[in-house]
């Protein structure tokens, strides 16, 4: 009996020592993530963005929650305009994510973490950074660089965000129909969640898939067309009117550069969608383009249900589940109100993140509930064996430890924006006030704008507070 | 049985353990030597890349005539960074330009330190330390006679099991009395890298 004991002692040793190489904290499995984050979205609400910062996580380098952590930082320190600091952030994000992609095909160290969360939850795995994630972290990287008045730099984060996109355009398909067959083959399918699942159509809106993010696009054609790269572009443009084809300030960028490029079929049929394109240009006037983000995105939210789970020897069993869902319908923004010398804009939709975050979690349901159908068989045998083994005690333990630990990989990048919207205008060039006004309340903006040159405003809207960089590109 | 077993998992953790916290160690290598570290941009490309166009640019005919009984005058632009790395191309463009320089076939005007050197010629003048009539004059500069401009870019490509990445790098010549480009010259590196199928 001892030695039985003795045996097992070790055997926990051997895995804790294991795992030891890529470490989760203790807390993480039974405090999910998004409560982990509440504390650091309200100081962000305040516009306390130091506050916020401090309210995060520490995470290590051996940490598998360690990406996301460097993520949330590297946001913070964007919003708290602390350019520099922010961009090696992200950089050490970025190197982590490419790590991760070049590491071999079939990890020993993955096995495990799946081991260990098959007795846990899928927090115990390391995070894997969604595609949509990737590319805002370039983008904001990019403009990270222009803030230090880097364009080439800003450019090469840009080209990396279009390679994210790329990949993801390859992959993702594959990656979601190897996912649901596995789950078909497990004896389940997505269809035996209706029901207790809430839906999550009312968070995705109206995105076809979750990682085209016309935003990256957008602020690449503007860097682009600040290069004077004129045909890159006009490619980045209209890659981002097939996501936005109603967004009017991206109709006149596509009819503007196609008739500048003279691509004369692409202009006759753009006119006859968007109408007939005149040039507003004056000389001597300069080009001002805002980026409006709003608000914090939603965090995951846990919820538990009962399913049942077929199995070989006994029949039909019903099992208590947990999943992440984003909940709740997308809220309508104000839009953004914008005066200059005369005229009046208004600032449109061109991504919203809380679609494409609920997007990529509905895409890969699949594969969570693969794990968590595994995970829920493994701990019931589990709690058979110690209920036999140990009697009531044994088995009331396994169950309050099933109970517990049975919680929802709830983690995903919680400090980007809900919504970004745009807005682009010509005015002469010198100094300009623009007076914006939002939800009540006012704030102007005075910038020094050049002519035949792009002025970049970087504007955040979160809770009562507004902030804004500019940048001349 | 038993103890074997037991024996075995400890063994099995000491090794774990010890596996966990490697020690460091410090070498001086060659600086010539071959480095593929990962598949980026590396100094094995930065050195093959100035080696290659320094080579072209010394057995060009064009060259050869323009240098045989004068030095010409050059200035680097820069280098266009289109890849989707953060490259210093300075460093390319340093390593070019002293080769040509080594070479004493060119001369070159810096453009990277006007403001220094305008600093230091206005302390000599206008400090009131230097004997003036030993004093650099203002305006003797010479002018650059021709422009060495360039363009890296890249083409990267992966998918599971590998990734690709071609890069291209073209520098060119330019005669700034004439506008005719004089020279030109490219050249390609491909790397791939293929992924390791099993591995920690």
């Amino acid at each position: 009996m001892l030695n039985c004991l003795l045996k097992r002692t070790l055997l926990i040793l051997l895995l804790i020592v294991i795992s030891g190489c890529a470490t989760f904290q203790l807390n993480d499995l039974f405090q999910g993530y998004n409560s982990q984050m509440k504390p650091v979205k309200a100081a962000m609400l305040q516009g306390d963005f130091v506050k916020a910062k401090s309210q995060l996580n520490e995470r290590d380098q051996s940490n598998n929650t360690y990406i996301l952590s460097l993520l949330e930082r590297g946001r913070l320190e964007f919003l708290a305009h602390n350019w520099s600091a922010s961009q090696q952030t992200f950089a050490q994000a970025y190197t982590e994510i490419e790590a991760q992609r070049n590491k071999a095909k079939i990890q020993v160290s993955k096995g495990i973490e799946k081991l260990g969360a098959v007795v846990s939850n899928d927090n115990a795995t390391s995070y894997e950074v969604p595609y949509y994630e990737q590319g805002m972290l370039h983008s904001y990287q990019a403009l990270n660089y222009l803030f230090q008045h880097d364009l080439s730099g800003a450019l090469v984060e840009i080209r990396r965000a279009n390679l994210v996109q790329e990949t993801a355009l390859n992959v993702y398909k594959e990656e979601i129909y190897k996912a649901q067959n596995e789950l078909n083959n497990s004896g389940m399918s997505t269809d035996s969640l209706q029901g207790g699942y809430p839906n999550m159509d009312r968070a995705i809106g109206k995105v076809k898939n979750g990682f085209q993010n016309a935003f990256t696009f957008y602020l690449s054609g503007i860097l682009y067309e600040a290069s004077g790269e004129l045909n890159d572009a006009y490619i980045d443009f209209k890659r981002a009117i097939e996501i936005y084809p109603d967004n009017p300030y991206l109709q006149q960028d596509v009819l503007r550069l196609a008739s500048k490029l003279g691509m004369q079929d692409d202009l006759i049929a753009f006119q006859q969608r968007f109408g007939k394109y005149q040039e507003k240009t004056l000389s001597g006037q300069g080009s001002v383009v805002v980026l409006v983000e709003r608000d914090i995105v939603n965090s995951k939210q846990d919820v538990g249900l009962n399913l049942p789970v077929g199995r070989s020897n006994n029949g039909l069993k019903f099992f208590s589940f947990s999943l992440p869902v984003y909940e709740g319908a997308l809220i309508q923004h104000n839009k953004l109100t914008l005066q200059n010398a005369g005229q009046t804009f208004q600032s449109n939709e061109i991504v919203r993140i809380q679609s494409l975050a609920a997007k990529d979690l509905k895409d890969h349901l699949p594969s969570l509930l693969t794990r968590q159908v595994v995970r829920v068989v493994a701990k019931e045998q589990v709690r058979q064996k110690l209920s036999r083994e140990a009697g009531d005690v044994g088995n009331i333990l396994a169950s309050i430890y099933n109970i517990a630990s049975e919680k929802a990989d709830t983690r995903s990048w919680s400090t980007l924006p809900d919504q970004v919207d745009i807005i682009r205008f010509n005015t002469a060039s010198g100094k300009q006030v623009l007076q914006i006004q939002l939800d009540g309340q006012q704030k102007s903006i005075e910038i020094d704008v050049q002519p035949n040159r792009i002025s970049l405003i970087s504007l955040s809207a979160i809770g009562r507070h507004i902030d804004y960089q500019s940048v001349n590109l | 049985m038993n103890k074997l077993a037991l024996v075995t998992t400890l063994g099995l953790t000491l090794v774990f353990a010890a596996g966990c916290a490697n020690k460091s160690v410090v070498r001086y290598g060659d600086a010539t030597a071959v480095e593929t570290t990962d598949i980026n941009f590396g100094s094995t490309d930065l050195q093959k890349v100035a080696a290659q166009m320094t080579d072209s640019l010394f057995l060009s005919p064009v060259v050869g005539t323009l240098t045989q009984n004068t030095r010409p005058v050059m200035f680097v632009e820069r280098l266009k960074n289109k890849t989707s790395e953060h490259i210093d191309t300075e460093s390319i463009t340093d390593s070019i330009s002293t080769k040509l320089l080594r070479s004493g076939k060119f001369r070159f005007v810096d453009m990277g330190r006007v403001e220094a050197a305008r600093e230091q010629l206005k302390f000599q003048h206008d400090g009131g330390m230097v004997d003036p009539s030993k004093a650099t004059q203002f305006g003797r500069q010479i002018g650059a006679q021709y422009m060495l401009y360039g363009n890296l870019s890249s083409i990267v490509k992966s998918n599971q099991d590998k990734t690709d990445v071609y890069y291209k790098f073209t520098l060119r010549l330019m005669d700034l009395e004439s506008g005719l480009v004089e020279w030109a010259d490219e050249t390609e590196i491909r790397k791939t890298k293929a992924k390791e199928s099993v591995g920690w």
